[in-house]
């Protein structure tokens, strides 16, 4: 299993100590998860619990911009500030 | 009178005849809760100021001779996956340590309205993963039956706040058995509602699909009470509920049919476990019940399928914790994937990482029909053998858990280990069913055994009136003295 491929794809940076932790882990997990029984796959794949419900697109209150931003790490001038991302 | 021994039903009867003012009840609550976190370490959050203002509140209105709601002037503790408007809600993770929400989740809105008195936010596995409490950033929390041992996960806090009698009632929520578990491994009662019976609006999402918010009580009739107060759609938040035919809640047992799963009762269940819940099942024999054995063949694969949905709707659940909008973020002396990388990697704890990492993993290109859409597809399958099975009895009674409380630290280096306690609950999230869990008995070292009845879908009734049936019938469930 490509760890590093893997903690790139889920934005996570693993440390070199803790890699052979994690990768004799998700081996151990990876194994227990294969147990499944061969199922054809013809037929709809619907999501029995979560039916789809279009609803009206209504325009309702929201809550306050400040109290959203009194969570962030940085706001200034009523927006969220994030590192340089166009050089 | 030792108030916190009284369950929720006894002090809503003590207010209305004006032997308990909500003051003193709240009061006790704070108190109790003072005495027994130094062991218990239940609550990560007291809010002590609110809980008094609240139960004031109350006592106000029955001054002025005002109807009082079921639930006014009773203390509720709150798992801390819930949000909570002004009080930090922080899922047991450094990611949200300091993560106050600007809006009530619906069952809070709902509690509030009744006069609920909220005495705090209870410990928790990390973003709801885990079935210890051990995986909590800031403690762990024990089981008040034994201190050496875990309270069962992940919604660990609520249910051992109520078995030390710190509150009456509290709320959890559960999506592989974050319920139920806790409740068997601490003796009291919990309930998984039908997926959709209550709002998840302001609930932290873990697997969406999964999720339900749940109650805990030490009676049957407590957690009745605290089902009523959170259940019903939600019409201001489409898609977090549904609407139900809720069944009638039933006083006897006699002519129902009782199945037994039969996969349920093997291999890995240990004896005690095993003879306590075919103790309970006997009683209600006894009672008039038909008992009868029932089959779910894709019982053995539930694991897996668990496992990859719920990883695979974390990942993607978790993908908004960034480091940008809300919550713990990493150094940002670096490119903007370098702030994701570094919030995510110190802002997560282990666990967490190993579901987003194999979440990732069932999802990426070359392994999505492999795992994913045959987890979905067994998925189906699991639900209509459920189906099936209840065309032959009323509802089921299963072990909650393969084993009573195991020993703090006991299985925290092995993840696969951990994952086996959830193998009777997870089936029930699976097919999107109501799950109770109820006390049937000790075992060694007094530990608690739970037993657990699955019905079909909005059936709470059933599973709620046959569990009290049991209960007055064994003359009610062990509080533990502490």
């Amino acid at each position: 299993m490509d760890i590093k491929r893997l903690a790139k794809l889920a934005r996570l940076r693993i440390p070199e100590e803790k890699y052979a932790k994690m990768e004799s882990d998700m081996e151990g997990i990876v194994r227990m998860v294969e147990n499944l029984p061969d199922l054809s796959s013809d037929g709809a794949l619907i999501d029995l619990n979560n039916t789809m419900e279009l609803r009206e697109d209504e325009i309702k209150p929201s809550t306050p911009r400040d109290e959203i931003l009194a969570n962030a790490p940085k706001a200034v001038a009523g927006c969220i500030v994030v590192p340089k991302t166009v050089e | 009178m030792d108030i916190c021994k009284l369950s929720a039903t006894e002090m809503a009867a003590c207010l209305r005849s004006h032997e308990l003012s909500a003051t003193e009840i709240a009061k006790a609550s704070l108190e109790r809760i003072q005495k027994v976190e130094g062991t218990v370490d239940a609550f990560l959050t007291v809010t002590e100021d609110e809980a008094l203002a609240a139960a004031a509140k109350v006592d106000a209105q029955i001054a002025a001779g005002e109807q009082l709601a079921p639930l006014a002037g009773i203390p509720v503790g709150i798992k801390d996956n819930i949000c909570t408007k002004g009080v930090r809600t922080t899922c047991a993770s450094r990611m949200l340590e300091n993560f106050v929400p600007p809006y009530d989740a619906t069952v809070i809105e709902k509690l509030k309205a009744q006069g609920a008195v909220l005495t705090g936010k209870t410990n928790m596995d990390e973003f709801a993963m885990g079935s210890s409490c051990e995986n909590s950033y800031f403690k762990p929390t024990r089981n008040p039956w034994d201190i050496t041992r875990v309270p069962g996960g992940s919604s660990g806090g609520s249910a051992a706040a109520v078995a030390a009698c710190e509150v009456p009632l509290s709320l959890g929520s559960d999506t592989g058995g974050s319920v139920r578990c806790p409740a068997s491994f601490c003796g009291v009662v919990g309930l998984k509602p039908t997926y959709g019976a209550v709002s998840r609006y302001g609930l932290v999402a873990f697997a969406s699909s999964l999720d339900q918010i749940g109650p805990f009580g030490r009676t049957v009739d407590d957690v009745s009470l605290l089902f009523d107060a959170i259940s019903g759609e939600d019409k201001t938040h489409d898609a977090t509920s549904k609407a139900g035919n809720f069944a009638a809640r039933i006083r006897e047992v006699k002519g129902l049919r009782i199945g037994l799963p039969k996969e349920y009762f093997g291999e890995g269940i240990s004896e005690e476990v095993r003879a306590a819940v075919l103790k309970a099942v006997e009683e209600y024999r006894a009672m008039g019940a038909e008992i009868i054995e029932v089959s779910l063949p894709s019982t053995p694969y539930a694991l897996s399928a668990y496992y990859i949905i719920a990883s695979a709707e974390a990942s993607s659940n978790l993908g908004r914790y960034d480091g940008v909008k809300y919550g713990f973020c990493g150094d940002r002396g670096g490119s903007l994937t370098d702030m994701y990388e570094t919030t995510r990697s110190e802002g997560f704890g282990d666990e967490v990482q190993r579901r987003i990492m194999l979440g990732t993993y069932v999802l990426s290109s070359g392994y999505y029909d492999a795992y994913y859409k045959r987890a979905k597809l067994l998925q189906q399958n699991i639900a209509k053998e459920f189906e099936e099975a209840f065309t032959k009895c009323d509802f089921m009674i299963t072990p909650v858990n393969p084993t009573t409380a195991f020993k703090l630290g006991e299985n925290v280096n092995d993840p696969v280990a951990m994952y086996m306690a959830d193998v009777c609950t997870i089936n029930v999230n699976i097919a999107g069913l109501p799950g109770l869990s109820i006390p049937c008995g000790l075992g060694k070292g007094n530990l608690p055994i739970g037993l657990q009845m699955i019905g079909p879908k909005w059936s709470e009734g059933v599973l709620l009136g046959a569990a009290k049936c049991y209960e007055t019938a064994v003359g009610g469930f062990a509080v533990k003295e502490m």
